[in-house]
């Protein structure tokens, strides 16, 4: 656990930008608190809990949905509006004690090189509504996981997505609900645009083409060589491919 | 800071830092229900409600929860009785350590107040946050099930044994019909083939509740941790970060001078004191080749120093300000690297002595051989030569290891640790801290799993060492990821097998080497080898045999006992032999191993000459009873192993990247270590005919305590309820080695039986004093009633009352040991079906069967969960678990999830048969069960991954990048 000094629960995002901007304090920012929580000791941090300032909800925006920050994954497991594979892919995140303390905004902002679920937000062309003390952002989700610095002292507020289409994803782990060492999303739009995305190739989940993937260089670890990982991105992108109706 | 919240119903008010977490805050108020697992939170042995949701206190601040309504278990049923959530987990027997059990419960109640008819998925979904390294979540799920119907009010069946005949013998009804499933088997009920030699009997072989069932349902205070001391330390190592180096210099003068800091120990100032940790009988098997803190470290974990401070985070502090200078040395990691002549000499120190061979990092060596295994490879038309390697892997209790310390007032130091052998802790912590064994106590509470890792003596000197120097009560509990680097592992081995055989298909001879690891400390070495070659060498006849070993001094953290002790290693290097013999010679996998293995009446040459650790034994056993026809053919039948000769199973068209396949894995396992094991028990009357039972034993959630009243009550002529079980307490009870060796029911059973039988005969022989009869021999016990002949009866309240307070007063009371000459074998015949996809190398699991002969099961609910949560660590152990390192031996995922164990929500479709036989030398017919399902899974897996692919693998886990490379070599 992080060693924390001071815990604050602001009731408004001005007040918690407020206190992140402090410049003699280093603020955290607390979601659901399961990955600053379970991080190792650290340098001293203050904390700022957003629980009390709402983000929570969910609501259709034009042709697309947007997902408060603070919406928990079992939230979206839960939820009607959100399309079926990303329901399963918030599931398969995080068992069920921590799914019911993790935001959708958290894992944006943990941004784990692994997470199925950030992968299935790429596919569904995410957009990440950051607000700084001075303005707001959309930030694509592709951009943000390429530099996260334009988070800044910003706060993010919720996450948008498209809705409709069809998408499949494909994986392979250790076992069936193991992290994957590598998986495969792909949506096609209702326009017929498709939009792939992998984990287990990069730092980060990353948007991939399908023509790029027999170029990746994977970092590798115990669970897979680089080149087992290039082989698994070509098999299981052609295998999404497949399913969506693309030739492979 | 300040926190108000509604806690189970009642508006509360607590101080708190911000960095504690919820969990941290709930036990120093006494809510000892919310207990750790780890501090990443995803075991959830700490989950509670929050505003009525499951989530894991272990990572949620307590200042999070400021202002919202927490519930944990001791909200339900605060009175006497249990809830009905709580009643369905008992009756299903889904506790067995009890440790996770209250989150469970909380889980179940959140997810029925939501959803009154949960589907099974659902259920699992709910139980994915809670690691189970115990049921393999069988019981858990019908648990809930179980609870949603009782709640909704329909009718439920009695949780009980369900006899299945027999497909084999004499009592079979014609030939077996294989190729047909079985329906209609209550998931809860334990499938228990009778025998007709098994006598009946009213509480022996009845699924009684755990005796333990209150205190682990409702989350009382009955762990090591769940106690409250006044001015209790909290003490912090400091571990190696190198996998060899000298200590140079040691500075602690900064961390003394922290406030609040009590104590640092470390080699300049403790004692040199050699010992060898692993938790066994008198005399320890040498080398003696650790010391408390030493001045040099052989692992990347190993003991450096220890801090004890006011808190922890004191102490985690004072920790950091310890200046230690090394010169790092070079590491060998690899068994056979290290032997080779030219490898880095882990133990060169001046006092080290009793390793074979401490300059070559041997530390021991063993040969054993029966008949002439060359003449008899010359006389084989066939000679076969594999080698085979499995990894290291750990037991992962989910209660970590833990110990408090303290004087009591007569000055004595007690220890009250998470350990499977407290009179062995005892003995050995006396000479590491200078004070005779009178003055040492050792309590050993409820256990949250030890598997092996708790027959150690693992940290019970350090906390003893900072109570004496202290004066002050002294708690020590690992984080975890120093239960996987610092506490205990499997050992890896390499194995090479070499069998000679006819064209017949008889085995003629046969040769197993071994080079096995046991890292920088030998502790279980000996005796976890010796049990490989024992296990890997009398499974099957062969009139020739030899075992040849050689055990490796590493730098990998360090291996000890895990239950199997040895077999499971062996057992995946014999059965994946046996299958590709079988495959070499076109005989069927099944027909060739009938052929050879050891049948009622065989002789276990070998055990003569590997007796783990007691004299060799004068007499070759000989096998006295086995069920294994009757396992293998309710085993084949489950699986459905007709389907692997068929084609178009193993390849379903629809789905061209899949194969389909089916294994199988003969086991065979101890009982007991025979000639060695001692279990004792004490059984006194009270006022109202009710008994304690006082054993030295140690139920470390395996249900053992239960097993042992059954046994009590049956020869009584009582209920369970009539049984008071204490266990154990080096003060209290009488002596027993501990839980290891699958002895618990085997020997301390045949002790309280032993001893029942002694309070029966005082009891009879009161009774006929008080009826006027001419002897005790017309007395018998039943129904809590000692019967005359003639009708005549009277309460064991009325005879204990006349005999503690009326005329010649006694107390009724016996104490018995024992000890067996024998160890029969329990047998099992374990299959798997599995998927392989073929493209990328991944394998699932889909079913995993083991039927098991384990003699008569004392409790068949309790039985059936032994089997059905070891199969779950066994296939951890084949398909996903391993110990990970960088090429500096530090562990590189030291975490559950990177450290992958099974959960809820993926689990294979298991199932346990209960195949009885009579063993005439076991209480009421018993044999062992508790290791057994370990040793078959992996080769199961194995053999099913090459009947599906035709790729055979001598390595384990079959991780998806070895199996692609199998699939894909080149």
């Amino acid at each position: 656990m992080a060693t924390i000094r001071a815990y604050h629960r602001p009731a408004t995002i001005e007040d918690a930008l407020a206190l992140i901007s402090h410049t003699d304090v280093d603020a955290t920012i607390l979601a659901g608190g399961t990955v600053v929580n379970a991080l190792p000791e650290e340098e001293p941090v203050e904390v700022v809990d957003l629980q009390a300032i709402g983000l929570d909800t969910m609501e259709p925006a034009g042709d697309r949905l947007r997902i408060g920050a603070m919406v928990r994954l079992q939230a979206i497991v839960d939820s009607d509006l959100v399309p079926a594979l990303l329901r399963d892919l918030a599931r398969r995140e995080a068992p069920s004690t921590l799914r019911n303390a993790a935001t959708l905004g958290g894992t944006v902002a943990a941004a784990e090189p692994e997470s199925e679920l950030l992968a299935g937000l790429l596919a569904f062309d995410a957009t990440v509504s950051v607000v700084q003390l001075i303005g707001s952002d959309d930030i694509p989700l592709a951009d943000l996981l390429l530099d996260r610095s334009q988070l800044g002292l910003g706060i993010i507020t919720g996450i948008t997505i498209a809705v409709g289409g069809d998408a499949a994803a494909e994986r392979t782990g250790r076992t069936p609900a193991d992290r994957p060492i590598v998986m495969a999303v792909g949506r096609r739009a209702q326009d017929g645009s498709l939009r792939l995305a992998v984990t287990g190739v990069d730092t980060t989940p990353v948007l991939v083409d399908a023509a790029a993937l027999p170029d990746l260089d994977p970092p590798a670890d115990f669970r897979g060589s680089s080149a087992y990982r290039r082989e698994l991105a070509t098999v299981l992108a052609s295998r999404v491919m497949r399913r969506l109706g693309e030739p492979a | 800071m300040k926190i108000t919240l509604t806690l189970n119903g009642i508006e509360r008010t607590f101080a708190c830092e911000p960095h504690e977490t919820l969990k941290t805050v709930l036990r120093r108020e006494g809510y000892y229900s919310v207990r750790f697992g780890s501090e990443t939170g995803e075991t959830g042995a700490a989950a509670l409600l929050l505003d009525g949701r499951l989530v894991s206190a272990e990572i949620l601040l307590a200042a999070q929860a400021d202002g919202h309504t927490v519930d944990t278990v001791e909200g339900l049923a605060p009175g006497r009785g249990l809830d009905p959530i709580q009643e369905a987990f008992v009756v299903t027997g889904a506790i067995q350590s009890g440790y996770s059990t209250p989150a469970m419960i909380l889980g179940a109640k959140a997810l029925l107040e939501r959803n009154p008819e949960p589907t099974e998925e659902q259920v699992r979904d709910m139980l994915t946050g809670i690691l189970d390294r115990e049921t393999g979540y069988v019981r858990p799920v019908q648990a809930v099930l179980r609870a949603a119907a009782v709640l909704r009010g329909e009718e439920v069946e009695p949780v009980e044994a369900w006899l299945i005949p027999a497909l084999t013998g004499p009592e079979a009804a014609g030939p077996a019909d294989l190729a047909t499933p079985l329906e209609g088997v209550p998931q809860a009920a334990a499938r228990v083939i009778p025998s007709p030699e098994v006598p009946e009997t009213n509480v022996v072989g009845k699924p009684e509740r755990k005796v333990d069932a209150i205190k682990l349902a409702k989350g009382r205070p009955a762990f090591t941790d769940d106690i409250e001391m006044r001015g209790m330390l909290y003490a912090k190592m400091l571990y190696s970060p190198h996998a060899h180096a000298r200590i140079v210099a040691i500075d602690d003068s900064q961390a003394r001078a922290l406030p609040g800091v009590h104590a640092v120990l470390h080699h300049e100032n403790v004692e040199r004191v050699r010992y060898a940790s692993g938790g066994q009988s008198y005399p320890n098997p040498p080398p003696y080749d650790q010391v408390s803190f030493d001045d040099k470290v052989r692992y990347v974990g190993d003991r450096v120093a220890v801090v004890a401070a006011d808190s922890l985070e004191i102490a985690e502090a004072a920790v950091a300000l310890i200046d230690v200078t090394y010169d790092v040395l070079p590491a060998v990691f690899d068994e056979l690297e290290a032997i080779s002549g030219d490898a880095p000499v882990i133990h060169d120190e001046a006092d080290m002595e009793g390793a074979h061979d401490a300059g070559r990092n041997i530390v021991h060596h063993m040969e054993a051989e029966v008949g002439d295994v060359e003449a008899g490879f010359a006389r084989a038309d066939h000679v076969f030569e594999r080698t085979y390697r499995v990894h290291q892997v750990q037991q992962c209790p989910i209660e970590p290891h833990i110990a408090i310390a303290y004087l009591d007032s007569d000055e004595r130091l007690v220890i009250r640790t998470s350990t499977q052998v407290p009179f062995h802790v005892r003995r050995m912590v006396a000479p590491l801290l200078g004070i005779p064994v009178k003055d040492i106590r050792v309590i050993k509470p409820r256990i949250g799993g030890g598997f092996g890792a708790k027959q150690e003596m693992l940290i019970e000197d350090v906390v003893g060492h900072l109570a004496l120097v202290t004066g002050r009560p002294v708690r020590l509990e690992l984080t975890r990821a120093e239960e996987f680097m610092s506490s205990r592992t499997r050992h890896p081995q390499t194995i090479t097998y070499k069998t000679g055989v006819n064209n017949d298909g008889v085995l003629v001879s046969q040769s197993m080497r071994i080079v096995g690891n046991t890292g920088p400390y030998a502790t279980h070495a000996l005796t976890v080898q010796q049990v490989s070659g024992l296990r890997g060498l009398s499974s099957y006849n062969s009139p020739n045999k030899r075992f040849d070993c050689d055990v490796a001094y590493t730098n990998i953290p360090v291996p000890g006992a895990y239950r199997g002790y040895g077999a499971p290693q062996a057992l995946f290097a014999l059965e994946s032999h046996m299958e590709d013999i079988a495959l070499e010679l076109g005989m069927d996998a099944l027909e060739f191993r009938r052929l050879n293995w050891t049948k009622v009446g065989d002789p276990l040459d070998i055990a003569t000459r590997l007796g783990e650790g007691a004299a060799d034994l004068e007499v070759v056993p000989v096998i006295t009873s086995s069920g294994l026809e009757e396992c293998v053919a309710q085993g084949e039948r489950a699986i459905g192993w007709h389907r692997r000769s068929d084609p178009a199973w193993v390849s379903p068209p629809d789905r061209p990247h899949i194969r389909r396949g089916i294994g199988f894995a003969m086991c065979m396992h101890g009982t007991a270590i025979p000639g060695l094991d001692m279990g004792a028990a004490s059984i006194k009357i009270n006022d109202d005919g009710s008994f304690n039972l006082l054993i030295g034993a140690t139920d470390l959630g395996t249900g053992a305590d239960t097993v042992l009243a059954q046994i009590a009550a049956e020869v009584l002529g009582v209920t369970i309820s009539d049984i008071l079980v204490y266990a154990a307490d080096t003060d209290m009870t009488p002596f027993d080695v501990g839980a290891y060796a699958s002895s618990t029911t085997y020997i301390s059973g045949m002790a309280v039986k032993r001893a029942a039988e002694e309070a029966r005969r005082q009891i009879t022989e009161r009774a006929a004093l008080m009826l006027d009869l001419d002897s005790p021999g017309e007395v018998d016990l039943a129904d809590r009633r000692a019967w005359a002949a003639d009708g005549r009866s009277l309460g064991l309240d009325e005879i204990a009352l006349h005999s503690l307070h009326q005329d010649q007063q006694h107390q009724i009371m016996a104490t018995a040991s024992y000890v067996s000459p024998e160890s029969p074998p329990p047998y099992a015949a374990q299959f798997a079906e599995v998927e392989v996809d073929i493209e990328t190398g991944q394998v699932t699991v889909i079913a995993l069967v083991m039927a098991v002969d384990c003699g008569v099961p004392i409790n068949p609910i309790t039985s059936a969960g032994q089997v059905e949560g070891g199969m779950i660590q066994a296939l951890g152990y084949g398909h996903c678990e391993e110990m990970a390192y960088d090429d500096l031996g530090r562990m590189v995922n030291p975490r559950f999830g990177p450290y992958k164990i099974y959960r809820s929500d993926e689990m294979p479709r298991i199932e346990a048969y209960l195949v009885q036989t009579m063993e005439k030398s076991g209480p009421f017919g018993a044999k062992a069960i508790a290791e057994i399902p370990k040793d078959g899974v992996a080769p199961a897996i194995r053999n099913a991954i090459g009947n599906a692919t035709g790729a055979w693998i001598d390595q384990i886990p079959f991780t998806p990048e070895r199996v692609w490379r199998a699939l894909h070599p080149g």
